[in-house]
């Protein structure tokens, strides 16, 4: 109990009900993939996935994945449309727009002004959003975001005839955006830990992990999520002055911050329950790495999850969908694609 | 012989004489037993200076004669009250009971003209007969106490009017004097009135029984619970009924001093008595509270609403709009406190953890020595006993090349040469077992947290040596006991140097030390020719590895959360330490001899850039203990950890680690032995040893200390 003082408790992040941990993540089938990052079912009935520069197609998972395309920069943003084109966001913030057989088209703008295109979606087949999170290739986002005050993110339209436009400003590191049954844009924020509209307004908040990329299915949607959100990051970011002198003398790279791996190094410290005990980390021990799929209803409220925990591996999930009645999801840290079997929609 | 140091150009540290801030005096106040009183104690001022402020000369020494010489009735008739509700009870016959014993006194005296000390007896027998009535229906037979002593009320109530009625004008009317009898009523001794001086002896004696005798701690076992007592072996119910015949003696000693005050009893005598002893009683021990034996909060309680009470009514209030007052004023204090003490503990658990801004100079003289600057020679060590010991913090060999451990249940275990696959408990000790250390004569020294420093024999006979040093100066909280003991060495005159990491913190918190980083530990010595232990060096950052040098003239002490290593001159102690290695890139954990002269330190863990930040901002780390959950306080990394080998001079001449997921993560101890190194870990199960290229096959600690084994 405090005597004095109104400092706003941080917000609650338990991990129960339908959000309670499992192993169905460390238990699902993968397939390695160089630097994988974003997944998307074709028209066609193939699933193309990032990996690096490359793109790659499967027909059947358990086949041998076919190259569709190769571009310049690492692929960090990827759609398909129904009607087969492919489109593609850049490391940079350059796009490409395919048919379905991975030759580029034409017309589309390729360099349209982004930062950063963390991932897009088709609202037509001649017009694609991209929300662009506003942090240059350079600059390390998973330590910078949740100490970033800015709202640098956007959301642009592209037009196929090379015109682009901005249908809104002012989202606090934007990393996936998606279509809701009536059409209307749905943006997850990494750091905010929430979903809001087309216009920045929420729709849903206080999920427990860091967001990534939001998949629409048959039923509801899939979330990808890029770590658990930490209760200690959440805290701190209370602590202004603490804050401002960890971005002052010290390096990015050893920042308190949500990570990628699951990693032991003396350079980082470590949460008071994430000790080793018998030298084995604790499946429920605090971790600033996660792996963690979230189920949505249609209202987006969370109806099932998908967890890799603190001793688990395959952590920061980038992206998710269902595809062929399997969930499937990437994890960054094990360099994976992981099919998780049956989705839940699944006939 | 690697290189030597020079004690005298090591600068020194300095030592802070008081550790003291206004936090950690409220926590240590807090924590105090007396604390429970204190509001009622604040109220209790709150009065006196109302009164002081309100009325003119109300503590002139008049007036407070005339307030002595009445505070008997109640004083004694709280007590009593304060005792039947001290065993589980209750007493609502107490004014009944005091008016039957007035009328009986001057009954005695005035009517039958008995001598004054056979109307003492018989005041306090009819007192005592009443309580004895109360205590064997509400005590032997189980009637209840609120339904037992409500008749009782009543019944003596009606026998006093009843017998009363035809004597009150005999009684009134009546010539006799006695000098004695009229120098109880109204003399003084030594100013101060009689029937006060008895008050005061009747509260000593109260006292002294609740905290000092047998019947006394029974009453409070049994009014504790009731249950819990008669399994303790207590005679419940006898304990009951004496409680209330000694509540009616008391009584009855009020009355004879009333009868001898007034010489008169009215038919009104004693009414509401027992409702003004009960207030007294609530706010004294801030509420019903049967098993508590505060006798100094009750008389405080009872001074307060006495001086209240007194007070309202001499500055002139109607009599209703005071009971309107004290009702209010009562409430008010009531729920302050129990406000208070429903919230105490957390008030305390808030203010316990009080940190400081914390400056860790840079790492220093690691630099080509660090994990991702070496190969991790520890990846090539050896497995012993994986899975089969619990924490072995600090790891020991005998002559035959045992090897020993504490491990987290208490106990120190063997496991046997020369294949170290069988384990066995060579002694339970209880505590946590942590440093080890081996005497001349070849037993084991344990320190033994939540214990103290502990002999196990080589025939496994357990003797504590000592569990408590002297008081520091200028604290609140008693700090005699050792709280922590960590790591210890023995000086070649036998005297037993060990640490005593922290005496804020238990061993399941000693996390919280660092976030504190204040310096909380002593470094200790016990010398066993004279059995005395004495605190060596107070105020240190948490002192834990003790190690004595080669040449058995100082004594290195690891300071774990400023990473470095202390030194002391066994010449000369009360000079305080210097610094004998700084900035060193985890956090020492134990320290031991090397067979070249140098010397291993065990690094517990990590420190990183955004912690050595974190001990710069005691704010955040306060806040981060209150609002944050103690699993996801930012800490040093503890799963990583290694071995430093030092040369004579304390220069870092080497360095172990293990694979960043390896089996050997966290060391906290490591023991040279016969060419390789024992490494154990407070959190792991296991055993590490490593074959030390080049190192002396035949050197053993024991040789090195004591020339032999």
């Amino acid at each position: 109990m405090r005597f004095w003082g109104n400092r706003r408790a941080p917000p609650s992040m338990t991990l129960e009900g339908v959000l309670g941990p499992n192993d169905r993540l460390d238990e699902a089938r993968g397939m390695k993939v160089d630097s994988p990052d974003a997944l998307s079912a074709a028209a066609d009935g193939r699933l193309l996935f990032s990996s690096g520069r490359s793109l790659f197609a499967l027909r059947k998972w358990g086949e041998p994945p076919q190259s569709f395309a190769e571009f310049e920069r690492p692929v960090t943003a990827l759609c398909a449309s129904p009607g087969g084109l492919v489109a593609v966001g850049m490391l940079g913030g350059g796009l490409a727009v395919c048919d379905a057989s991975g030759r580029p088209m034409r017309g589309w703008k390729t360099s349209p002004g982004l930062t950063a295109a963390a991932d897009a979606v088709f609202l037509a087949e001649d017009e694609l959003a991209v929300v662009d999170h506003g942090y240059k290739p350079d600059e390390p986002l998973l330590s910078l975001a949740p100490w970033d005050g800015v709202s640098r993110g956007k959301l642009i339209a592209v037009r196929r005839d090379g015109e682009s436009r901005v249908i809104a400003n002012g989202f606090h590191c934007p990393m996936g955006v998606s279509l809701d049954p009536r059409g209307e844009l749905l943006v997850t924020e990494f750091e905010r830990a929430r979903i809001v509209d087309g216009s920045g307004k929420a729709r849903q908040t206080g999920y427990p992990g860091y967001l990534g990329r939001l998949r629409k299915t048959a039923t509801g949607y899939v979330m990808a999520c890029l770590a658990r959100r930490d209760p200690l990051i959440e805290f701190l970011k209370t602590e202004r002055s603490f804050i401002e002198a960890m971005k002052a003398n010290i390096a990015p790279r050893y920042w308190i911050a949500p990570r990628i791996n699951p990693e032991f190094s003396p350079d980082f410290p470590i949460e008071l329950g994430a000790t080793r005990l018998f030298g084995e980390i604790k499946p429920w021990a605090p971790s600033f790495s996660y792996g963690l799929v979230i189920e949505l209803s249609e209202a987006l409220a969370p109806i099932g999850s998908a967890h890799s925990r603190a001793n688990g591996r395959r952590h920061a999930i980038s992206d998710a969908l269902v595809w062929n009645g399997a969930l499937l999801a990437v994890s960054k840290a094990s360099g994976e694609l992981l099919n998780l079997g049956c989705a839940r929609d699944a006939p | 012989m690697s290189a030597q140091f020079d004690f005298s150009t090591l600068p020194k540290l300095r030592v802070p004489l008081l550790v003291m801030s206004p936090r950690r005096v409220l926590a240590d106040i807090l924590s105090r037993g007396w604390v429970e009183n204190a509001v009622p104690f604040l109220a209790f001022v709150c009065v006196i200076v109302g009164v002081l402020a309100t009325t003119k000369g109300y503590f002139t020494l008049d007036n407070l004669r005339n307030l002595a010489l009445y505070a008997s009735d109640g004083g004694l008739v709280v007590l009593a009250l304060f005792i039947v509700v001290a065993a589980g009870g209750i007493d609502l016959s107490v004014g009944s009971n005091f008016a039957m014993s007035a009328f009986a006194a001057l009954y005695c005296f005035h009517i039958l003209n008995l001598p004054v000390a056979a109307v003492l007896l018989a005041s306090l027998a009819t007192g005592a007969i009443i309580g004895l009535v109360n205590g064997a229906l509400a005590g032997l037979a189980g009637c209840g106490a609120l339904l037992t002593t409500l008749g009782a009320m009543i019944t003596v109530r009606g026998i006093f009017t009843l017998a009363s009625q035809g004597q009150l004008v005999a009684i009134s009317t009546s010539s006799r004097t006695d000098e004695m009898w009229d120098w109880i009523g109204s003399d003084r001794f030594l100013t101060v009135p009689i029937s006060f001086w008895v008050l005061v002896i009747a509260v000593a004696g109260v006292l002294v029984m609740f905290r000092q005798s047998r019947f006394g701690w029974h009453v409070l076992a049994a009014g504790g619970n009731r249950k819990a007592a008669r399994h303790g072996g207590i005679h419940v119910k006898a304990t009951i009924f004496f409680a209330y015949v000694l509540a009616g003696l008391i009584v009855g000693l009020a009355a004879f001093l009333y009868a001898a005050r007034e010489n008169a009893v009215a038919s009104d005598t004693g009414v509401g008595m027992e409702f003004f002893a009960l207030t007294a009683l609530v706010v004294g021990l801030g509420g019903f509270v049967p098993g508590r034996g505060s006798t100094v909060a009750v008389m405080i309680g009872f001074a307060t609403i006495y001086i209240l009470n007194n007070a309202l009514l001499n500055s002139g209030l109607r009599s209703d709009f005071v009971q309107l007052a004290m009702g209010a004023i009562l409430i008010f204090i009531l729920s302050i406190d129990t406000k208070f003490r429903k919230h105490k503990h957390r008030l305390l658990a808030s203010a316990y953890v009080d940190p400081i801004d914390f400056k860790l100079g840079e790492a220093a003289g690691s630099r080509g020595f660090m994990p991702s600057e070496v190969a991790p020679k520890l990846a090539g060590a050896e497995i012993l006993a994986s899975g089969m010991i619990d924490g072995p913090e600090d790891v020991i060999l005998d002559a035959d090349d045992h090897l020993y451990c504490g491990t987290r249940n208490g106990s120190l275990v063997r496991i046997a040469a020369p294949d170290y696959t069988q384990v066995e408990i060579f002694a339970q000790i209880g505590g946590r077992p942590l440093g080890l250390a081996s005497d001349r004569e070849g037993n084991i020294l344990v320190c033994v947290a939540g214990m103290g420093l502990v002999r196990v024999s080589k025939e496994r006979e357990v003797e504590l040596l000592t569990d408590q040093t002297q008081r520091s100066l200028l604290t609140i909280q008693d700090d005699t006991t050792i709280r922590m003991a960590d790591d210890l060495d023995v000086a070649p005159d036998g005297v037993i140097y060990f640490s005593d990491a922290t005496r804020r913190y238990d061993i399941e918190n000693w996390g919280l030390d660092l976030l504190e980083g204040r310096p909380n530990g002593r470094l200790l010595s016990y010398d066993p020719k004279t059995r005395r232990t004495r605190t060596v060096c107070d105020n240190l950052v948490f002192p834990n590895g003790v190690c004595l040098t080669h040449d058995g003239q100082h004594l290195i002490v690891a300071s774990t959360w400023t990473c470095s290593l202390l030194i002391f001159d066994l010449a000369a102690l009360s000079a305080g330490p210097r610094v004998f290695v700084h900035g060193l890139p985890g956090y020492p954990d134990n320290v031991n001899r090397a067979s070249d002269g140098g010397y291993w330190i065990a690094l517990a863990g990590m420190r990183n850039p955004v912690t050595d930040l974190a001990m710069r901002h005691p704010g955040l780390r306060r806040r981060m203990t209150r609002a944050v959950a103690p699993t996801h306080w930012l800490f040093g990394n503890l799963n990583i950890g290694g071995v430093l080998k030092i040369d004579g001079a304390g220069q870092i001449v080497e360095t172990y680690w293990d694979e960043p997921s390896g089996p050997l993560y966290m060391i906290t101890s490591m023991r040279e032995h016969k060419g390789a190194l024992y490494l154990g870990g407070v959190t792991n199960n296991k055993i590490g040893r490593l074959r030390l290229a080049g190192a002396d096959p035949r050197w053993t600690g024991r040789r090195s200390y004591w020339g032999r084994g």
